[in-house]
């Protein structure tokens, strides 16, 4: 073999290789989850719907899942309900996790006609009546949006059969919404039609959710109606505290330019009202401005959380922590790494970034196995069981990333759950050379708990959704038997 | 001899007129590129450009990028609110006041709107301005152009130069991830 030929064969076994390399990243039908200290419980399929928030109540002697869906597909806009035999557009599904090795899927209830982020139901809040001050004792209401025009509260003391109680309309955008069940205001992420910008807040007294009274319209000067100049960045949710911490934690930006911004929650509900730049500023604590390469899709409030590192020292011991979660919005790796950020804003006039995490790229090639790779969404469940000790992470394909956050300034990795894909999963593409080239991969999308210590996932790509529980070390950390 | 002369003659200057009209005609002229002035934000820079005052009518310089995943895929560039937001007149300054309702405006594939500006820059002076946002899909090219004419002038030079071939070309190819 003279040597000219000898390097084409070399060549040609290199780009084998690495060709074969970059297939065995991509997920296939049939092949095994990927996991490390958590485990399959169960599965349902949502009926092939893109799923976005999750919301478990425990309701009497039943735990069920309340599961808001984006809109449709281009190639499935409405998929077929078979309880129904009817094509629904996406909405909310309803599923009793009672007992997790077998969900019941109960319902499903249509959002807004139209595809992606334009239809569907995506959000979900759960109060009960007798713990609402003026809600009827007997129901429980679901608080949900109706893609990008309304929030609607249903009555689903039957889950089987959910009743609408009442609707706010006239709106050109919703999404994360927070709802205190003691008190009953809502922080609605609402687009009122005369912002200047897509998503602001409403704030609600939804203690009778029959009879919806409005607080106010929040936003960040700039936004409101009649203001010139640059339009600061978007909302995307808020998180109180209720009147006990009195702080509400809002989170602005998806991807870009983002900012958590602290708010004294009682000046907000009793403050001036009329949307001037000096009254929005009034409830205003102070502002965490983040790099223009991230966003704040949540920004999930712990306070008081003992370090152990600082037990000895005279003052300090005890820190306030926000974590603020990035959403990813490109496919493969198309935009900076969106991920989950600590924040100590003990001191909180000077909040401040303590500690990072994101999943390495390198540890499953992510970046090539098609869709977004980067964090989207944490649970925000405060039960006790994982409160202030783990957190999980929905980073798309990267699956679900369970995180020891017992000492914030050094978050750790104690698990992790990628699904399988199946034949229901939906293709994520990317330009290139003015051709879409397509990959499927899962997509986890959200992530709930409870307080038994189950953890819920759902898939953007239409996977469903897959109840998991820790094992191992990440058991040991939540202190689970 | 002579008659070839004259003929070659005629043609050339036929074929100078008709390059040079074309030149024209796509909106080129007058027009250079220069460094993007702007520091590093969330996007990633794009192309500026500077025309001459001989050419535009007055100085104008154009800023324009992709911001690829930005836009309702199916709404598109809804109202005047969506250009105030995107088309990076903040770049240029954070105080801007609209002039008027904006308009639509199609150029290539794209739709969008556009809409102008009076811009007051941070040593007090004031600049007139156009905001473009256009759409495919679901990603934005948005432009922003500055000038010391007026708003509609330095509109219409920029959308002018926007709807040249090249910047066409330029612009499908930046959205095509190219």
């Amino acid at each position: 073999m003279n040597r000219s030929v000898r390097l084409a064969a070399f060549l040609l076994m290199s780009l084998a290789a690495c060709g074969g390399s970059a297939d065995a990243q991509q997920q296939v039908i049939g092949a095994p989850p990927e996991s490390s200290n958590m485990r399959l419980v169960g599965y349902n399929d949502l009926q092939a719907r893109s799923a976005y928030q999750p919301t478990i109540h425990h309701q009497g002697d039943r735990w069920i899942a309340y599961i808001g869906h984006h809109g449709g597909t281009d190639d499935i806009p409405d998929p077929v309900n078979p309880q129904t035999g009817k094509a629904e557009p996406n909405g909310t599904s309803i599923v009793d996790v009672t007992d997790p090795r077998q969900p019941k899927y109960l319902r499903h209830i249509p959002g807004q006609e139209g595809k992606y982020e334009s239809g569907g139901a995506q959000m979900v809040r759960i109060c009960d009546g007798k713990a609402l001050p003026k809600g009827d004792p007997g129901a429980v209401y679901m608080l949900r949006t109706f893609g990008s025009e309304a929030h609607e509260i249903w009555n689903v003391a039957d889950p089987a059969n959910p009743v609408l109680v009442t609707r706010i309309g006239g709106l050109k955008d919703t999404h994360k919404s927070w709802w205190e069940c003691d008190t009953g205001i809502a922080f609605l992420v609402s687009g009122a039609p005369d912002w200047r910008t897509r998503r602001m807040t409403q704030v609600y007294d939804l203690s009778d959710p029959a009879h919806p009274v409005k607080i106010r319209d929040f936003g960040l000067p700039g936004q409101e109606p009649g203001s010139s100049g640059a339009v600061p960045t978007e909302l995307h949710g808020p998180i109180s505290t209720g009147p006990q911490g009195n702080r509400v934690y809002f989170g602005y930006g998806t991807d870009k330019g983002g900012l958590l911004q602290i708010v004294d929650r009682d000046k907000l509900i009793n403050g001036p009202k009329e949307p001037t730049p000096e009254n929005l500023r009034f409830p205003e604590i102070s502002r965490l401005p983040m790099s223009a390469f991230n966003g704040a899709h949540t920004t999930f409030p712990m306070p008081k959380m003992p370090i152990a590192e600082f037990a000895h020292d005279k003052d300090g011991q005890v820190r306030d922590i926000v974590m603020i979660v990035d959403e990813a919005i490109h496919n493969e790796c198309g935009e900076p790494r969106q991920m989950v950020w600590f924040a100590d804003v003990t001191v909180e006039n000077r909040p401040m970034m303590i500690s990072s995490y994101t999943v390495p790229e390198a540890s499953g090639a992510f970046c090539q196995r098609g869709g977004r790779f980067g964090s989207h969404s944490a649970n925000e469940s405060m039960a006790p069981v994982f409160y202030r000790k783990m957190a999980f992470i929905a980073f798309f394909n990267a699956g679900v990333r369970a995180l020891d956050i017992r000492d914030p300034y050094h978050p750790t990795e104690v698990g992790y759950f990628i699904p399988s894909i199946t034949a229901a999963t939906d293709r994520r593409c990317v330009p290139v050379e003015g051709k879409q080239r397509c990959k499927v991969a899962i997509q986890t999308n959200n992530v709930e708990t409870d307080e038994r210590g189950y953890i819920y996932i759902v898939d953007r790509a239409n996977t469903g959704l897959h109840i998991l529980e820790l094992t191992g070390a990440a058991r040991a950390v939540a202190g689970l038997p | 001899m002579r008659k070839w002369l004259l003929a070659a003659l005629a043609i050339s200057v036929c074929t100078l007129c008709a390059a040079a009209y074309q030149h024209a005609r796509s909106g080129n002229a007058g027009w250079r590129e220069i460094a993007w002035p702007f520091p590093r934000d969330g996007w990633p820079a794009g192309r500026a450009f500077h025309c001459d005052a001989g050419a535009c009518g007055g100085e104008v310089e154009l800023y324009v990028r992709p911001k690829i995943g930005f836009c309702n895929c199916d709404s598109g560039v809804a109202d005047d609110d969506e250009v105030d937001r995107v088309a990076d007149l903040d770049l240029i300054s954070e105080r801007f006041v609209a002039l008027d309702v904006g308009q639509p405006i199609r150029i290539g594939e794209m739709a969008g709107r556009s809409r102008n500006y009076g811009l007051q820059m941070p040593d007090g002076s004031r600049h007139a301005a156009a905001g473009f946002a256009l759409s495919r899909r679901c990603d934005l090219m948005v432009a922003a152009a500055q000038g010391n004419g007026t708003a509609s002038a330095v509109e219409r030079a920029a959308s002018d130069f926007l709807a040249s071939g090249d910047m066409t070309r330029w612009m499908a190819s930046a959205l095509d991830g190219s």
